[in-house]
């Protein structure tokens, strides 16, 4: 229910498909939603600006008649200040609130056992591939297949330098570290084939480091696994 | 292109012979030019010079000839990504790293930072009252430590040795064992030496705005433009230690295989820290002087004094002090874990809001005002509603979940030239024009100057505006190309056709410095009917200022005198004058450090020992030379 909320919400903001605008999972719309309530807030700081700074520079442009008018000295005016103040600190409270309920959620961490059940892959990234390894050992270079609707759980390593697992439509990035294993979740990914890439500069071959990702159904996932 | 020499077969791309033609080009005709006219001479002088007006022209002349280079990268690297699957000349792969690590590492550290600096140097004392900086002779060798470090950055490109780590060098890709060529180290010397000078002039700006404002100067008192130098200088102090020992450690690292950074003991995200403890202050280190010679140009061209003095000084303090609370938003993604995420999003949301509050107080400055729309006001107008937009997806960005897609893509490349641009760049523009007259003692053409401005403006929006939606579409930064199926072309190509439209405007800035000086119109020292100190002392800035020296009884004093049609009251009982002996020691302390970094660099530890023994020995030199000898005499007495 959440999840056709947010996903609707966002879509009826942006109007448009822009990829990472336009979610196939719950983590990702729970990202874009955070995008673009984020935009029609800070839009109301910037119409503000944009209107009183058209009106002052119109208004009191150098004009001829307006010569030798010498203007009044203003030093300030606490009221106008602390408004200005005030209001920031109200705007962002307000995006401060569901920024933190999604950060805590979704952010990254040194895998430590997790209680989340879900479906488990290692990612390795190297130099420039990417290898994915199923729970029963099945493993696959640069094609990342996974069923729909679950919860997905990449664990995911470095073999050389850093690199960064993105696949825009599915969720944000996390980056692939040497020596340290990180944690991912995507939750509830939505059928279809989508694109993946490399979004930290590891080197010559950094643009070329994609892969695919192709989200199927629970029985094709399980035929995959036994192929 | 293939050479054979001496039997060796030597193979050596196309764009670094290119390169070499044109430097070699270019530096005949400057020779012939200097020698033709008989301008050795003055050559020999500034190499000399410790006057803080000739120091900062030089600082100004190299920052616009790298802004010139880094420009051409720039361009580059946007006709490489005007069409998907480009095969541009030879920038794809490796030769697109190197583009985007030398733009951005000459943008930041050899043209932002000498441009500010050279500002700074050339107005900070004339706006406060002081006769030069506190000490010449360290602010000398600041530039030429500034200047060897970017000369030893820039010859890598000519050996074909360019780093290719991003201006950001991440470990452990900035290892060793990931780039063992010599191009790392570059990168490494280059900034380790420039650094040091910054931190040698922002302790003499320290000094000189601490003790030796005219009197009367509180701080209550002091131009906006010298409270931002200030502020900034502390910053600089603090930010560029911590780069220089994370720079010292990847030395080690790379040099003789330490685990700072990697293996056991070390960790890639300990050089993250380092990095960004320094690369966040850096950022506020670019805007905020812009913020003070806005606030100053504002206020001049609006003959109003600024709004909200206090909250304007307020903000500058706090806006630095955040700025060190705040450069985990560069990690997110690292897996540092939910908590410290949230934190700092919330410290990175927080420093909005001084920010806004110099942007209101900016609008009110104008409220009430009469507006003159000359150059420098033009882009102090240019900057706002820019840097209002780079401030907002700041904001955007600090969300930590949201960060996770914008995080190291091009909407993040958007963001930070709007910012930069916006602030820095728009800002320079903006004290060149303005201060030209004090520099130089000729006005820049305003004709031209509104075309530069007009056409420099529309470009930055029409190259930087698609690319936040680039970004959104899924390109990551740092990446050669994209193919059609990405849906990105039309976005990119817009991008291309900006970038070269802003290319075209700093032609008119070129033409303009030359109509100006062939003209040859002299101003007087208060062409701008200004406000503060500098307006006092003729144009170009003589060697010896404020004789006698102004008294200062309120902010914008010299205005306030105007209105009131009297005099500023001055003083002859003054603080002497900071000692000021032409050296050439300066340049050859930072060439001896040339020196040591060549050695170093390609391993020939001889020539490491001797640059070394030669900058001991210079050290020596300078500490036995009694400057003041040949002022007071040689006597006992002073001792
Ligand atoms: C004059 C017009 C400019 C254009 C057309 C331009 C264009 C670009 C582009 C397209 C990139 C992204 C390259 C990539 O990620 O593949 C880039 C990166 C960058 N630019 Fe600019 N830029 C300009 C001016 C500036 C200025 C004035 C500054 C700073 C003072 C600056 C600082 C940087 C930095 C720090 C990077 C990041 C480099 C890296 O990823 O290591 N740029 N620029
Ligand atoms: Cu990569
Ligand atoms: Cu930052």
């Amino acid at each position: 229910m959440k999840k056709v909320f947010l996903l609707s919400l966002v879509l009826l903001l942006t109007g448009c498909n822009i990829t990472v605008l336009d979610p196939k999972s719950e983590t990702a719309s729970e990202q874009a939603f955070l995008i673009t309530f984020s935009f029609w807030i800070m839009m109301i700081v910037v119409v503000t600006v944009f209107i009183l700074f058209a009106r002052f520079v119109w208004k009191y442009r150098y004009t001829n008649s307006r010569k030798h008018i010498l203007p009044k000295d203003v030093k300030g005016n606490i009221k106008l200040e602390i408004t200005w103040i005030i209001i920031p600190v109200l705007l962002l409270i307000i995006l401060a609130v569901p920024t933190l309920a999604i950060t805590y959620d979704q952010s990254p961490e040194w895998t430590k056992e997790s209680e989340d059940a879900g479906i488990e892959i290692d990612v390795t990234g190297k130099q420039f591939n990417w290898l994915f390894r199923h729970r029963n050992g099945k493993e696959e270079m640069d094609k990342l297949v996974i069923p729909e609707g679950e919860s997905i759980i990449l664990n995911l390593r470095s073999e050389d330098v850093i690199h960064s697992f993105w696949v825009p439509e599915l969720g944000g990035k996390v980056d692939v570290m040497p020596g340290k294993e990180l944690t991912y979740e995507i939750k509830h990914p939505q059928r279809g084939t989508y694109q993946g890439k490399c979004a930290e500069y590891c080197g010559l071959g950094h643009t070329d480091m994609t892969f695919q990702v192709e989200v199927v159904s629970t029985q094709a996932y399980a035929q995959y696994l036994h192929q | 292109m293939k050479l054979s020499v001496f039997g060796y077969e030597l193979v050596i791309p196309t764009d670094i012979i290119a390169a070499w033609v044109s430097v070699i080009l270019i530096g005949i005709v400057a020779g012939y030019i200097i020698i033709k006219k008989r301008k050795l001479g003055v050559v020999w002088d500034y190499m000399k010079t410790t006057n803080h007006r000739k120091i900062g022209i030089l600082y100004l002349l190299f920052g616009i000839i790298y802004f010139f280079r880094a420009g051409v990268d720039a361009l580059l690297i946007r006709t490489q990504l005007a069409v998907p699957n480009n095969d541009f000349w030879v920038f794809q792969g490796e030769k697109y790293n190197e583009l985007f690590t030398t733009h951005g590492t000459l943008m930041i550290f050899f043209v932002a930072m000498p441009l500010l600096l050279g500002l700074m140097n050339i107005a900070v004392p004339l706006q406060i009252g002081a006769k030069d900086l506190a000490f010449p002779f360290l602010n000398s060798l600041g530039f030429w430590l500034f200047f060897a470090g970017s000369l030893f950055f820039n010859i890598a490109f000519f050996l074909n040795l360019t780093p290719e780590v991003g201006w950001t060098g991440y470990a452990p890709l900035s290892r060793a064992e990931f780039t063992p060529g010599a191009g790392t180290e570059f990168y490494v010397f280059g900034l380790q030496i420039s650094g040091l000078g910054t931190i040698f002039t922002a302790l003499n700006l320290i000094v000189t705005i601490i003790r030796h404002r005219a009197p009367g100067m509180s701080y209550t008192r002091m131009p906006l433009f010298a409270w931002a130098s200030l502020i900034t200088s502390f910053l600089i102090l603090i930010a560029f230690t911590v780069l220089a020992i994370a720079l010292y450690l990847l030395m080690f690292d790379r040099l003789f295989g330490t685990g700072f950074f990697s293996g056991d003991e070390g960790d890639p995200v300990f050089w993250q820290h380092l990095f960004w403890i320094f690369g966040h202050p850096e950022v506020y280190i670019l805007a905020l002087p812009a913020f003070g010679i806005f606030s100053d140009i504002i206020s001049t061209f609006s003959k109003k004094r600024i709004f909200g003095y206090g909250t304007m000084v307020a903000s500058i303090v706090l806006i630095g002090f955040l700025g060190f609370m705040v450069w985990v938003h560069h990690m997110f993604t690292v897996g540092l874990g939910p908590v410290v995420n949230t934190f700092f999003a919330i410290t990175t949301m927080a420093i909005a809001i001084p920010t806004g509050i110099k942007v209101f107080n900016w609008l009110f400055t104008m409220r009430g005002g009469v507006i003159h729309f000359t150059t420098p006001m033009l882009f102090a107008l240019g900057f706002i509603p820019s840097f209002v937009i780079g401030g907002v997806t700041g904001v955007m960005l600090s969300l930590s979940a949201a960060d996770f897609q914008f995080h190291d893509t091009h909407f993040v490349v958007a963001h930070f030239h709007y910012v930069i641009i916006a602030s820095t760049i728009l800002g320079v523009f903006a004290g060149l024009y303005y201060w030209y007259p004090k520099i130089t003692g000729y006005m820049l053409d305003e004709k031209l100057g509104k075309w530069h401005f007009w056409t420099f403006l529309i470009g930055y929006h029409i190259t930087f505006f698609p690319m936040h939606i680039t970004g959104l579409e899924g390109m990551p930064r740092r990446v050669y190309t994209y193919s059609e199926a990405d849906g990105i072309f039309i976005l990119n190509a817009i991008s291309t056709v900006g970038a070269f439209l802003m290319g075209i405007s700093m032609l008119f800035v070129i033409w303009n410095v030359y109509k100006t000086h062939k003209k040859k119109k002299k101003v007087s020292g208060d062409p701008w009917d200004g406000r503060t100190l500098e307006w006092t002392v003729s144009s170009p800035a003589p060697e010896h200022t404020f004789e006698p020296m102004p008294v200062i009884h309120s902010m914008d004093a010299y205005w306030y005198a105007k209105v009131k049609n009297k005099p500023l009251p001055a003083t002859t009982n003054v603080r002497v004058k900071p000692l000021e002996r032409d050296s050439i020691q300066p340049f050859c302390i930072a060439m001896s450090l040339f020196i040591v970094s060549t050695g170093l660099t390609f391993r020939w530890y001889w020539l490491a020992i001797l640059g070394g023994v030669m900058l001991f020995a210079l050290l020596i030199l300078r500490s036995i030379t009694d400057e003041r000898e040949d002022f007071y005499g040689k006597s006992d007495d002073h001792a």
